[in-house]
This record gives C-alpha cells, sequence and structure tokens, in this order.
C-alpha cells in the first residue's frame, strides 16, 4: 500500500514556496494536481516533453510519404497525359502534401498525447483529491521513504498556507 | 504581458476559482429553459427542411436546383464558401490569439471552436449533395481500386479542397475536444447527479489534473495551435483556387487566396461576436464575456474590414488597370451597375462601411448595436459569395453562353436545412458542454489580483522583469 501525505492548497503561491521547502527538505514530491497548468511547477518537478519533437518527426514522414504517395500514383502507377505536362507535377502536389502532413502531424501527435499522458477514452481516473479539478491545488508528498518526518512536513505546508493536509491511502498502483 | 490598466480585467466581480467553475457549469446543471427548448425546436424544424431537400436532391438529382449549364455553381458553392468562412473564426481565435498570447481569447475561443466543428459539419454537406450521387463520395479517396487503379487528380483544386475540408473538421474537431478535456473532468468531481458523473467521467478520458498531464496538455496545444495556423490560412486558400484557377472573367485572379482568407475570419469573427453577445445576455456571462472582449472583437473587425474594403478596390482597380475588356464589363456594368447591382452594393455596404462604426465608442458599448451589426456582417459576407460566384458564370466570355439564374426552393431549403443544423449544434453546446473554457479562465484569473502578481515568483514575471530591463 502507498502512503502519500496531501497538502492542499487555495492558491498557486502557496503551493509554490511549499513546493520548494518540502523538497529542499529532502522529500519526495509525488505528483502536484492543479486546476491549470502551473510551469513553475512543471519546471520543478523535472517533467519534461518531446511531443513537440515527435511532431517535427510525423511531420517529415508525413510530407515524405504523401509525396512519395503522389509520386507513384500519377508517374509509377498510372501516368495520364493531360495537354503534355509532365506527369510528375510537382508544385501542384506540394498542396496536398501541406494539408495532408498537417492532418497527420495531428493525429499521431494526438495518440503520442494519448499514450504519453496516459489520457484515453474509458481510462477511470485515479483521483488523490476530486478538488484538483476545482479550485484546489494539492501536493502529494511520498510518506513511505525512510526517514520522513510527517510532523515536520506538515508543519512547512501549514506555514505557507496549506488549508489542508491529510495522509491518502491508495491501495492501487503508484501514482 | 497582460497590462490590467490598459485592458481592463478579465473577471468582473472578483471570484474565487471555485466560482468560476460554479458559474460556468450552471447552465448544465440547471433545469432546461423554456426559450432553450423553443429554439430546439424552432431548428430542428428548419434542419427538417433541410433533411426533405436532400431527400429530394439525393433521390431526383441535381436537376431539383436552379443551376444550368451556364451556372453551374448556384446557391450551393455559395452557402460551401460562407459556411467554410464563418468556421475560421474558432481556429482563428484560438490559434492566433494562443500564439500572440493574448489571455482575453480563453473566455471566448470555447464557443468559437464549437461554431466552427458545427459550420464546417454544414459546409462539407454542399460539395457532398452537388456531387449528385453522394453514396459514391468515397470515390475521391485516392484508394487501390480496381479501375486501374485509377487514381484521383491530385493536380485539381477541387481535390485539395476535398483534402483539405475533411483535414480542417479533424483537427479543429479534435483541438475542440482536447481542450474540453479538463473542463469535463471539473464537472466530473463538482456535479451530484450520478448520470452526469458517468457521462462526463467517460468523456474526461481519466483526466486529474496531474503536473505530467498539464505539461503535455500544453505541448499539445501548441503543436496543434502552430500546425492548425498554417492550416487556416491554407484551406481558404485552397478554396480561393477553385475559383482562381479556373479561367472565368473576375475569377482568374492572384488577389484571391489573401482575400479569401481575411474574408472568412471576417465573417467568423462577426458569428462569434453574434454568439458571445447571446451567450452573454442569454446565459448572463456578463462577467466572463466583459465588454472588454466585445470592445476587442470590435476593434479587430475595424481593422478587417478595411482590409475587406481595400480587397474590393483594389479588385475594381486591377479590372480597369488590367485593361480587359472582359474584367472591365464583369466589374463595371454587371456588378457594380448592373443586374446584380444589389447584390454588389449589399456587400460593400455590409463589410466595408457599416462596420466602420466600430471606430465609434458609443457603437461599440452598446450590445444591441454590435448584435445587429455583426449579423449584417455576416448577410454582407454570404452576398460577397453571390457576387462572385453568379455574377462571373452567369456572364462569362460568350454572350451565346450566357444566361440567369434563380435558385429552387429546394435550394433555399437546403441553406436553411443548414442553418437550422448550426443553430441547433450551438443550442446543443450550450446546454450541454461548458461554453467558457474554465481551466483557462482559471489561469489567467491571477493577473486580475495586481498584488499577487508582484507577489508571486511565477516564471512569467520573471520573463517581464528581464524584458523590462532589456528595454
Amino acid at each position: 500500500m502507498n502512503r502519500y501525505m496531501v497538502g492542499v492548497f487555495n492558491d498557486e503561491f502557496g503551493l509554490v514556496k511549499a513546493f520548494d521547502q518540502v523538497k529542499a527538505g529532502g522529500n519526495k514530491i509525488d505528483e502536484v494536481f492543479t486546476p491549470y497548468p502551473i510551469h513553475d511547477v512543471i519546471v520543478k518537478m523535472g517533467r519534461r516533453t518531446r511531443i513537440s519533437h515527435a511532431a517535427f518527426f510525423y511531420g517529415i514522414f508525413g510530407a515524405a510519404s504523401l509525396l512519395g504517395f503522389m509520386y507513384y500514383a500519377s508517374v509509377i502507377s498510372w501516368p495520364l497525359n493531360f495537354g503534355g505536362k509532365p506527369t510528375n507535377a510537382f508544385p501542384s502536389f506540394l498542396v496536398v502534401s501541406i494539408v495532408g502532413t498537417i492532418l497527420i502531424i495531428t493525429i499521431l501527435t494526438l495518440l503520442t498525447f494519448s499514450i504519453r499522458a496516459k489520457i484515453f477514452p474509458g481510462k477511470a481516473a485515479v483521483i488523490i483529491d476530486p478538488r484538483a479539478t476545482n479550485d484546489k491545488f494539492i501536493l502529494v508528498i511520498d510518506s513511505n521513504a525512510p526517514g520522513f518526518q510527517p510532523e515536520k512536513v506538515e508543519q512547512v505546508l501549514k506555514e505557507n498556507g496549506a488549508s489542508e493536509v491529510y495522509i491518502h491511502e491508495n491501495p492501487h498502483a503508484k501514482l | 504581458m497582460y497590462n490590467l490598466k490598459i485592458r481592463g480585467r478579465h473577471i468582473i466581480g472578483d471570484k474565487s476559482l471555485g466560482q468560476i467553475s460554479g458559474d460556468i457549469i450552471a447552465p448544465i446543471d440547471a433545469k432546461t429553459p423554456l426559450w432553450w427548448s423553443a429554439a430546439l425546436v424552432v431548428s430542428l424544424g428548419l434542419f427538417g427542411w433541410g433533411i426533405y431537400s436532400m431527400y429530394i436532391t439525393v433521390t431526383q438529382g441535381i436537376g431539383t436546383w436552379g443551376v444550368n449549364n451556364t451556372v453551374g455553381w448556384g446557391w450551393a458553392i455559395i452557402n460551401f464558401v460562407w459556411w467554410i468562412g464563418i468556421g475560421h473564426a474558432g481556429t482563428a481565435f484560438s490559434i492566433f490569439l494562443l500564439i500572440l498570447r493574448q489571455t482575453w481569447r480563453t473566455a471566448i475561443n470555447r464557443a468559437a471552436e464549437a461554431m466552427t466543428v458545427v459550420a464546417v459539419g454544414c459546409a462539407a454537406l454542399f460539395p457532398l449533395l452537388h456531387m449528385g450521387r453522394p453514396w459514391l463520395f468515397f470515390f475521391i479517396f485516392p484508394y487501390p481500386n480496381t479501375r486501374g487503379p485509377l487514381w484521383v487528380n491530385f493536380n485539381s483544386p477541387l481535390f485539395w479542397d476535398f483534402v483539405a475540408i475533411s483535414a480542417y473538421l479533424l483537427i479543429s474537431a479534435s483541438f475542440w475536444y482536447f481542450g474540453m478535456v479538463p473542463d469535463f473532468a471539473t464537472i466530473r468531481d463538482t456535479t451530484k447527479s450520478k448520470v452526469k458523473k458517468a457521462v462526463y467521467g467517460f468523456f474526461s478520458f481519466g483526466w486529474t489534473g496531474s503536473s505530467r498531464e498539464w505539461l503535455r496538455f500544453e505541448a499539445l496545444s501548441f503543436v496543434l495551435g502552430g500546425i492548425a495556423a498554417v492550416l487556416v490560412v491554407s484551406v481558404h486558400s485552397i478554396v480561393s483556387t477553385d475559383f482562381a484557377v479556373s479561367v472565368e472573367p473576375g475569377w482568374h485572379t492572384t488577389i484571391f487566396p489573401p482575400y479569401f482568407v481575411v474574408g472568412a475570419i471576417f465573417s467568423g469573427f462577426a458569428m462569434v461576436l453574434t454568439l458571445v453577445t447571446l451567450m452573454r445576455k442569454l446565459y448572463k456571462m456578463e462577467s466572463f464575456i466583459t465588454d472588454s472582449h466585445v470592445d476587442a472583437v470590435c476593434r479587430v473587425l475595424i481593422f478587417i474590414s478595411l482590409i475587406m474594403g481595400t480587397a474590393y478596390l483594389t479588385e475594381i482597380f486591377m479590372a480597369w488597370y488590367s485593361g480587359s475588356t472582359y474584367e472591365m464589363y464583369t466589374f463595371f456594368k454587371n456588378r457594380i451597375f448592373g443586374e446584380y447591382a444589389f447584390q454588389f452594393w449589399a456587400m460593400f455596404i455590409c463589410n466595408a462601411i457599416i462596420p466602420q462604426l466600430f471606430w465609434f465608442k458609443t457603437v461599440r458599448s452598446r450590445l444591441w448595436i454590435v448584435f445587429i451589426i455583426s449579423i449584417l456582417i455576416n448577410i454582407g459576407m454570404w452576398f460577397e459569395r453571390f457576387n462572385i460566384v453568379i455574377t462571373s458564370l452567369s456572364h462569362n466570355y460568350i454572350p451565346a453562353n450566357w444566361a440567369e439564374y434563380s435558385p429552387t426552393i429546394i435550394e433555399i431549403g437546403l441553406f436553411v436545412g443548414t442553418l437550422g443544423m448550426f443553430s441547433a449544434g450551438v443550442l446543443l453546446f450550450f446546454r450541454y458542454i461548458p461554453m467558457i473554457a474554465i481551466s483557462e479562465v482559471k489561469s489567467v484569473a491571477k493577473y486580475d489580483k495586481e498584488q499577487d502578481l508582484t507577489r508571486s515568483l511565477s516564471h512569467e514575471t520573471s520573463e517581464k522583469s528581464k524584458t523590462q530591463a532589456q528595454h
């Protein structure tokens, strides 16, 4: 069973300050739940994403495969002569390539997001505190770690304006 | 960054975060208002007429329309371009303003995106029906087939159009949907109804608001936003090539792509204005859609209206400057003083002249005038497409080809049907989906509190002080 200490804050500023101090005290912060993205916290959690890099490669893949397909269809598979114009009408293939590439990037990036952020239809949400999507800022601290001093951490949280501090036991998997 | 003294507050009334979600979700939890049901019945009635017209079109053929060999594109293409244009606002709003980091977009972008999805759906009906045999529409997909395989013509603007519209529909719908996921989670976690909890819980895809999710969510919005910005510009440019690539007087011109894109954003912003004024009045969203929001959209409209006026005058100037008798005839005889003069002047006055009233603060601050002007702009934009399509086609190069065109009741029914479909879609959106992006509004609420801003150590403020130091 995983035990967490949960600090509930009313605004992001208290949360950010408490975050630093709790971390400085040598504790592990498992996750932060907020009603809207807070960049400070995301950066301090050490989280990084390469979705934009992935999107770039999807784009290259999309553009190459679309141009390749159109070349195959109109030059190799069924070369059709209209008015003696070249069958490989590269400039007019560009239009479909641009729009089609955007479509491919979107679909693949959405899939990547879905897999990496674990957001997909039918997923049951693992909710620590349901108020996190409404108006509270939730700091979840790992309290299984050896040397965890609940009183001390609770005091730090309270000093920074936590409105509630409680222990949450998660019978399921890790966060 | 956001300057409170100049731009005014995002949210009026010093609301807490909890009040923000409560106020926006309230219409979903409230009892269905009577006006809503009445409006839905009317919209579905109109849509029913549209369905009937579709039935007649499909069973009896395009002969039931008023189109003929000369005017091969009638109301169908006018309505198609008009709806696509309206559909451009959602993406333009969310994306250009997201990239420009305009925080005031947050109150309006959800409605604009919803409108986009419904409008593009309406638009897609027209080419589909105009194919004559819509059940064979899949022929337009380049798929390996037993006819050769005979591929589609990748050089045809009509095929580009098909790719553009389907991509646009899919992308704007997914952009809209993923933006709503955090808000669905808010409904899931705040509602008391078990049914709502289950339904919105399913649609929230297991969202919890963890830093892992927010990080990727933001990255996703920027990637989709960045590439969809290209799409907004390219989709309507492609629609304009349907015209510009053909050789018809008045069509064969390089001004068309920018002219169409600007026109699309113009009509879309006007429709956004119509919707937000309705939202503000009917659902009492005054504290979120503030006077400064309406004011900002009006100012954007002045600017776009000036571009529209410039485009109209440029076209007329080029017709004269080119020295081509056909162009001169189309613009001066046929459009400005000819039998389609009414449509031309309706377009010119509604799009280039009336929006100039927004220069006056008294006009911008009176909601009912803003509402009427926003409707007039959309009427004007419809006439613009009429003006482009019908005048050029009916009087082309060979006088022996000249023909008149007037729509039949079936074509009118199709148009009214899409109006009904659009209003029904918008009504359903008002009723079942948070009409303002809750999480985004919450994220800008902090800028309204100046003392909090100075207290904050967030990197946005430190960035601000850095840039100030550089200046």
